[in-house]
């Protein structure tokens, strides 16, 4: 754990470094090559790894182990895991952003964003992907089926929506194209046969994503939102959602137990802003 | 900062979510950045004072420290606006753009900005940039697409455009001074006032020193007869005001209207 917090906390030993650009149009400050030497060198290479890991971030795609490695100087290869706990420990801590595993046997591990930055993030110009209103219908309707939805059930509710298959919508694009492709890949969702069907009939289910990146609470909440009633009138969906409430609680204070208790100090309050679709960003020009 | 000893700030969602909107910007203008820090607070801690930009920036560079990076404020070159962005130190290379741009798009921007560094002026004509296309390193460009590049990289603000010519967006100068400074140090240019790197800037015809269109502004401020403060001579340029921001919120000018300073004046 001295490891932990040497990352993140730690005496400054020297003074100069310029903060008063204020006074200067854009001044010059010498490398920080002097004040490297007296650090971990893993500090460096930390710092290199989480740069890497925000650009990720924008790029929304499942981070493969492969890739990360590529950006370890060769030298400290051995010393991998230490350095991805180090700068998942930075990622969650300066940037609320946190890294998961969601596949141990192909090492793959995606980005969760605590910040709930509206529009995912982008500024208006981009076209976020993939487009969260949709998803929370769909991860809703999968869950009141039962945590799995046929390929019927899910048409069905999507045309009431007057979104249609082969039917390009203005916002959603080609919603066949959508769901059975795009939100797959990205492992939001998982489309799957359903077991000895003949003619094969098709069914969804969440996704390893979804699991990490929202909760079953999470989406009853949504749909009770839009249903203008409350999460308690979904009785056993209810029932079912706080179980896993539970289950997520026990399973984070058994890694919470495992953070320096210099860690507890920079975190603050490192929980999840709630989902809020009605939150209003000061300036969406800004703030996305 | 106080003493030899310094506390690391405190992190908490208020600068976590400033941090990922910045980045999420690129450069922010300082008024913009005050907005953006009253955003935060409004959306997580409501309640609290909101703590002074400087002092909010400074405790948040300190905890980035060890990552390598830092929360950078500048002064665009034309008219003096504070701005900042979130920098990288480590890198050595046009690194930041490398995860956006192909093998042959990063050249061009270097072609581009060797031209940039090495003109009288500051800016490169699209014409001499597109005229290089041939000499770029990997795959084959064509002219077309060539300029479609470039508008790429004004979209990312590395590069701005005025009329057919173009220069170092506020941003790439911030991020990539000791980028510049390295792979070109004979030919950059520096500020005499401020010593920082110089793209576009006003120079002494009699000595050749050079200097940023805000530091003239700060330096010649309400003096009647401005000389060189190398060479003594007279200082021969129109001299541009200080950007003001209260100025500028009471005029309700707004960004598009407002015609920057021209640095033709070499």
């Amino acid at each position: 754990t001295t490891t932990m917090s040497a990352a993140v906390s730690h005496t400054r030993s020297y003074e100069g470094v310029n903060r008063k650009t204020a006074k200067k149009c854009s001044s010059y400050q010498a490398p920080l090559s002097t004040v490297q030497s007296q650090r971990d060198p893993l500090t460096k290479v930390t710092g290199m790894l989480v740069q890497f890991l925000l650009h990720m971030l924008k790029m929304k795609k499942p981070i493969v182990k492969a890739d990360m490695l590529k950006v370890v100087d060769k030298k400290y290869k051995s010393r991998f895991l230490e350095i991805l706990k180090r700068a998942s420990f930075s990622m969650e801590v300066v940037f609320g952003v946190d890294l998961k595993e969601v596949d141990s046997a192909k090492h793959s591990y995606i980005l969760v964003n605590k910040m709930d930055l509206p529009n995912n993030g982008t500024v208006s110009c981009g076209r976020g992907f993939p487009k969260p209103g949709l998803l929370m219908n769909l991860l809703g309707v999968i869950f009141l089926k039962g945590n799995c939805a046929t390929e019927e059930e899910i048409w069905k509710f999507l045309n009431q929506m007057r979104v249609y298959a082969g039917k390009k919508h203005f916002i959603f694009g080609e919603p066949r194209k959508l769901i059975t492709q795009d939100l797959v890949k990205l492992k939001y969702l998982e489309y799957q046969q359903v077991p000895n069907s003949d003619p094969p009939r098709y069914e969804f289910l969440w996704g390893p994503r979804a699991h990490a990146e929202t909760s079953k609470m999470r989406v009853l909440e949504f749909l009770a939102k839009i249903n203008h009633t409350v999460p308690s009138a979904f009785e056993s969906c209810y029932k079912e959602a706080l179980r896993d409430e539970e289950e997520r609680a026990q399973a984070t204070g058994a890694l919470r137990a495992d953070t320096d208790a210099t860690a507890s100090e920079c975190c603050g309050p490192c929980l999840a802003a709630p989902p809020t679709s009605s939150e209003v960003e000061a300036d969406s020009s800004l703030c996305g | 900062m106080q003493g030899s000893t310094r506390r690391v700030g405190i992190m908490t969602d208020v600068h976590r979510r400033f941090l990922q909107l910045l980045m999420t910007h690129g450069v922010l203008e300082e008024w913009d950045v005050k907005r953006l820090q009253k955003h935060c607070y409004k959306v997580h801690d409501c309640n609290a004072t909101v703590e002074k930009l400087e002092d909010f920036i400074n405790n948040i560079n300190s905890v980035l420290e060890s990552l390598y990076i830092e929360i950078k404020k500048g002064v665009t070159e034309d008219d003096g606006r504070p701005i900042y962005a979130l920098v990288n130190l480590a890198t050595t290379s046009v690194s930041k753009m490398a995860s956006d741009f192909a093998e042959n798009e990063l050249d061009l921007f270097r072609k581009a900005l060797e031209l940039i560094i090495d003109s009288e002026t500051g800016f490169a004509s699209s014409t001499n940039i597109l005229n290089l296309v041939d000499q770029l390193k990997g795959k084959k460009m064509r002219k077309k697409e060539a300029e479609q590049v470039l508008q790429k990289f004004v979209q990312h603000k590395w590069l701005v455009e005025k009329e057919g010519e173009f220069t170092l967006h506020c941003r790439a100068i911030l991020e990539m001074e000791q980028y510049i400074r390295e792979t070109h140090p004979d030919a950059v240019k520096v500020c005499d006032l401020c010593h920082g790197l110089l793209i576009q800037g006003q120079s002494c015809e009699t000595c050749g020193i050079k200097m940023h269109l805000p530091c003239v502004a700060k330096y010649f401020q309400s003096n009647s007869e401005p000389r060189c403060p190398h060479c003594n001579d007279y200082w021969p340029h129109e001299i541009p005001e200080v950007f003001d921001p209260e100025k500028e919120r009471e005029a309700g000018i707004s960004k598009s209207n407002k015609k920057p300073l021209r640095s033709r004046q070499h």
